[in-house]
Parts: C-alpha cells; structure tokens; sequence
C-alpha cells in the first residue's frame, strides 16, 4: 500500500490531492474523518491527521468544527498549479536526464511526443 | 477466579482474601471427602480383626497440617506472578494471603474439630476408646468437653502450617534454585512446638520427634503462646520476602 | 484518561550486569509507540519498571505522574502482556479470562467477544494449548483490561500471519475507540510500522533514539552506482556492498537537495530504506557506539 520512502501522511496527502484532481472528491465535498481512514488504511490516526493537517495549511481542504473536513472550492485550481509546477521537475527531468545517458536526440523526443498528442486527439 | 462482577480497588484485596478461600476449599474438595470418608470408614475395617483403641481422625487431622502448608505454599508460588501481572500490588496480595490463611486455618480447623467430636460420638456408640498413641501409652483423648478443647488447637497449628508453607513457597519463587532451603531453620521449629503441644509424636518423620521431647513440659499456655508468635513471625518473614519480589523473566 | 510515562535517570541491575544504565525518557499520553530493540538490549527491563513486574534499581519511574511501585491505582491500570502470557497453567481459558476481573477497567464481555472472534477453547486448560493460541490469550487479556497504559512484549510470536494482522486491526480500533498509551515491544517492525506514532530504540541498556515514526522514514537511504561516483559523494556509510563495479551504500541522514541532484547526474539510483533495515544498521554491534 505504502511505499517505504515517503512518510506516509504525505503519501496519503498525495492520495487525496490525486482524487480530488481526478474527480472522485468533488469541491465542497465531505472527506473520511481522521478515525475512518485510519481504520480504512490500518495506520495511526495521528498519521491520517497530519495528513489533513498539511491539506489545510495549503488551502486544499478546510475543517467545519465538529462537523469533518471539506474540499475548498478552489482546490483543484490550486492543485493544477502545483501539478504543473511539479510535472517538470517529477516527469521530463528525469526524462530528459535518461535520454542523454542513452544517446536519444531531444528532437525525437519531441517527435514522439507529437504523434502521441495526435493519436489522443 | 470465578468472581461475578469487576473488584473494586479498595476492598479488593478483602473480596480476593475470600475468594482464594473458597477456591482453594473447592479445588480440594473431594480430597477433602477422601479424607473424611477414610477416616471414617477404616476403624469399621480395622474393627474386624482388632480392637480399636487410637482415634483415626487425629491422623486425618494432622495430614491437613501438611495439606494446609502445601495448599498456602503452592498457592502463593503461583499466585505472586499471575496477580502482579494482573495489576495487583504486593501489598494487596500480601493482605489476601493473609486473609486467606485466617479463614482457611479456621474453616480446616472447624472440619477437624467437629470431626473429632462425631468421631468420639461414633466411637462411643461402637464402644471403642477413643485415644491417641502417645509413644508407649495410649492416651484417651478424655469427655466431650475435653476433645472439643483439644480440637479447638487445631485453627491455630494450621495458621502455623499455612505461614511456614507461605515463607517457603515466596521464597522459592524468589531464590528459584535455593528457596526452599528456608525449610531447613522452619521445619525444626515447627515440629518441635507442634510435638510440644500434644507431647506425642505428629504424623512426620520420626526422626523430628526428639525434638519435641526437649520441649515437653513447658506448659501448655506458653507453647500456644510460642505459637502464635511463630506463626507472626513467619507470616512477616513471608511478607518481607513478598513486598519488593520482582517477577521472573519469562524464558525464552 | 491515558498515562503518560516518565523515567529519570533510572538504572536496572541484575547482579553485575546493567540491563539498562542512566534511562531518561518521556512518553506522552495516549500515543502509540513502538520499543525496538535487539534481544538482551533492555526492552523487557523496561516495560518490567514499566509495569511495576520489578523495582529499579536507581532512578524514579512514573506512570501517569506518580510514581507506578506499590501503587494499586495506577498498577491496577497498566497492563504489561509478556510473551506467553503470565497465567496458570492448570486454569481453563475461560478462569484465565475471568481473573482479568481483579482490575476494575476489565471489560469481561469484550474478553468473551475476542475469545470466540479469535476461536479460543473457553474450556480447555491453558497447559493444553498452542503456542500460537496462547498468544492470543494473552493478547485478548490484554486488550480487555481497557488499561491506560497497556504493553505488548513481543506477545505477536507465535501467532500466525493473519492472526497478528487480526490482533493489530483489534488494536488500533480498540485504541481508536477509547484512547490511551500503547507500548508494542517487537522485531517486526516493518509489520507494526504504519500504526506508531513514536519510535523508542533501546540498545545495551540505553536509549538510542526516541522519534516521530515520521523521522525514521525520513532518515536514510541507499545509493546505488558507479563505485567511483559513490565514493566522490563522501558520504559516512552504515554499510556498503559491492558486486563488481557497483557499489551500494546506506546512509542514515535524509540527504539534501544539492547531494541528491550530484547523485542523479552521477546516475546513482537512491532508494529509502526500511525501517527494519535501518533499525538493523542502527544496532549493529560492529557500529561504534552513537
């Protein structure tokens, strides 16, 4: 489930942002309580709420006082920037970094990458 | 442990005290019967080719002194790890014991002495006499009045069994390979004031009964007084071996 | 309310030999930690001082602020679970149960609930069962006291894998429902990892480290590459293999960014490394002592 890498309240932050980005926790949408994810996922629930801790210092959800933890309205927003932001960095970097280690010309690269757009269109 | 409902904190070392009482008597139950039954129905056999002249009883009665220093030792040797290890403190389980040892002594010594009274009352009917073999002699054990006063020792030689057996059976959980060496200064003591007190030889070794012949003639009245101060004395031995006794490692 | 666990300066001897020397350390309440450690390197010595099992032999130990010796209030709310269990052994399960009742938290019907989940012969004496069922046992006996400071002792052997995953799922929702401070003393450590807060390491009688779980995941990596272009990063390693002209290290900080990027550009591979790996390096008996 976890990998040994991360520390897991962020794996399970990367989670939520992941399905608020793909849709299955919409804006304004009730997420599990501390105790539910952590009965879900078999982890500490302090673990589960420092997760939900760092989502709110981003803005990505807020606490309605005992009543649970909401999506903001311009979470995904939010999130798109830092996923661009972070696609770079996370995917071509290494891409790119690989590719000169096995002697592959960028403009191939590009290439590809254009028939791959092309053939999603 | 068959309680019904939760111990609460501040008489739960009285309700345990209690508990351990019954539980023991009806752990030993039907050794308890045996025993009974025994002692009952050999002098019936016995009367077929000889005349009976000793009481049966008395033997039955003084086994209970080693049953009784068996039971308070085995009990203690295996109550220290499983009641510290379910919360209770030394203290609280130093106070059981104690109440245990009371309450036993004298429910063990009730049986022994209403035994002796229906024994002299069945003895009478068959028209047997009814005495203790004191080395040479036959001793009648004498009226109603007098076997009852001669049962009546019986609680407190079992509160001096039952602290002897508590001190040896702490000791052994304590000093696992040389505990019971306490045996050695306990055994000497309390055979010589249990002779002492009948002046005749106890069911034991024999070997122990010269000792009770230096002690012969003290009077009765500072024997019993001997006694229960042995009987204090060994019951704070037990406890000073108990209040600070560490639980043994588990092995591996 | 949940205990909190204060040792100061609290030393165990066993004759000569120092089970644990000097131990400070601090447990907040209602958390769950984790104690590692190398078989002999003092887990069980605490958790007996824990428990009252023993009495230090220098230093104060309190529980719940009060000092845990000879005290019937905070004793008969603390529950150490040994391996094994501490029960007599010519007692049915179901008087073994039933003797949880000397504690006034003990919740009898819960006992009854996890001993029929858990397939538990309430009949049968206690010299007859498994290993693995008398681990269980003791764990139900554990889980039941509803203690506020309740300590597994590497009470998991024995059982079989399901079994411990059932035992940890009972645990972390009995923790969840009625919060209070857990000890769980184990070598699996991968296995109990996800539900610690905190890490205790004890190592020859003292304390090594006392973390967040987070920091221990954070912590270490190994790198993987060139021989040579490890060597250049100069990094302090715990340990090194080497298979041909590969060299894999493993280091116990988190490395920083400009250490990481060289890395990449030198086409090393880093990887985290586990928790039970890391806590293997930690205590290597080869390592010089931290």
């Amino acid at each position: 489930m976890f990998d040994d890498g991360t520390p897991i309240y962020r794996q399970i932050a990367d989670q939520i942002k992941a399905e608020i980005m793909n849709g299955s926790l919409e804006p304004g949408g009730k997420v599990m309580s501390t105790n539910q994810y952590a009965a879900f996922y078999q982890i500490n629930p302090a673990t589960a709420q420092k997760a939900f801790r760092e989502l709110v210092d981003e803005g990505i959800l807020y606490k309605q006082r005992g009543v649970g933890m909401y999506v903001a309205d311009d979470a995904r927003d939010r999130l798109a920037a830092d996923f661009r932001e972070r696609f770079f960095e996370r995917v071509l970097a290494p891409l790119v970094r690989e590719a000169r280690q096995a002697g592959i010309p960028l403009t191939d690269i590009i290439d590809y990458l254009r028939a791959q757009e092309g053939a999603l269109q | 442990m068959t309680a019904l409902a939760n111990l609460r904190l501040p008489t739960r070392r009285y309700a345990l005290g209690a508990g351990f009482t019954t539980e023991a008597l009806k752990f030993f139950k039907y050794w308890i019967a045996a025993a009974l039954v025994l002692a009952f129905a050999l002098p019936f056999a016995v009367a077929q080719w000889n005349d009976i002249t000793i009481s049966a009883w008395y033997y039955a009665a003084n086994a209970g002194k080693w049953f009784t220093a068996f039971v308070s030792g085995g009990f203690l040797f295996v109550l220290v790890p499983n009641m510290i290890a379910t919360g209770l403190t030394r203290r609280e389980l130093a106070v059981s014991m104690g109440l245990f040892g009371v309450l036993w002594s004298l429910a063990l010594g009730a049986i022994a002495c209403a035994g002796l009274l229906a024994e002299r009352a069945s003895y009478a009917a068959m028209g047997w006499s009814h005495g203790i073999d004191a080395n040479d002699a036959i001793a009648p054990i004498g009226s109603a009045a007098e076997t009852a006063a001669f049962g009546a020792h019986y609680p407190l030689l079992y509160l001096v069994y039952f602290a002897a057996g508590a001190l040896v059976g702490a000791a052994s959980y304590r000093w696992e390979s040389a505990g019971w060496l306490l045996l050695v200064p306990v055994l000497p003591v309390v055979f010589s004031l249990d002779n002492a007190l009948y002046d005749t030889k106890p069911v034991g070794p024999g070997w122990a009964g010269f000792l009770g012949g230096l002690i012969g003639d003290w009077g009765r009245g500072l024997i019993i007084a001997l006694l229960l101060a042995t009987a204090a004395a060994l019951a704070a031995a037990a406890y000073r071996i108990l209040i600070d006794i560490p639980l043994r490692a588990k092995k591996a | 309310m949940s205990f909190t666990v204060n040792l100061r300066g609290v030393s165990l001897r066993y004759g000569s030999e120092d089970a644990l020397a000097d131990i400070d350390l601090d447990l907040e309440a209602g958390k769950i930690y984790g104690l590692l450690g190398r078989n002999g390197a003092g887990k069980t010595s605490l958790l007996s001082l824990l428990a009252a099992f023993r009495k230090p032999t220098a230093g104060d130990v309190l529980v719940g602020g009060e000092p845990v010796w000879e005290n019937a209030p905070i004793v008969s709310r603390v529950a150490l679970i040994r391996e094994g269990g501490d029960f007599d052994d010519s007692d049915s399960v179901k008087a073994v149960i039933e003797a949880g009742q000397i504690r006034p938290s003990f919740d009898t019907e819960y006992a009854l609930k996890l001993a029929e989940r858990f397939d538990l012969p309430l009949k049968k004496k206690v010299r007859d069962l498994s290993r693995g069922k008398r681990s269980v046992l003791a764990a139900v006996t554990g889980l039941a006291a509803r203690a506020e400071l309740t300590m597994f002792d590497e009470v998991h052997l024995g059982m079989d894998a399901p079994t411990r995953d059932a035992f940890y799922k009972e645990l972390l929702a009995e923790y969840m429902d009625r919060p209070h401070t857990v000890i769980l003393s184990t070598h699996l450590i991968d296995e109990v990892a996800n539900y610690l807060e905190e890490v205790v390491i004890v190592d020859r009688g003292r304390l090594l480290r006392h973390a967040d779980i987070e920091a221990f995941q954070g912590m270490g990596a190994t790198l993987t590459g060139p021989a040579d272009a490890v060597d250049a990063l100069g990094l302090a390693a715990l340990a090194e293999q080497r298979l041909g002209g590969t060299k894999s290290i493993t280091v116990a900080d988190a490395l920083d960014a400009p250490t990481r990027e060289r890395a990449a550009a030198a086409g090393i591979e880093i990887g985290p490394v586990g928790l039970q790996d890391l806590f293997i390096h930690l205590t290597d008996p080869e390592r010089k002592a931290a």
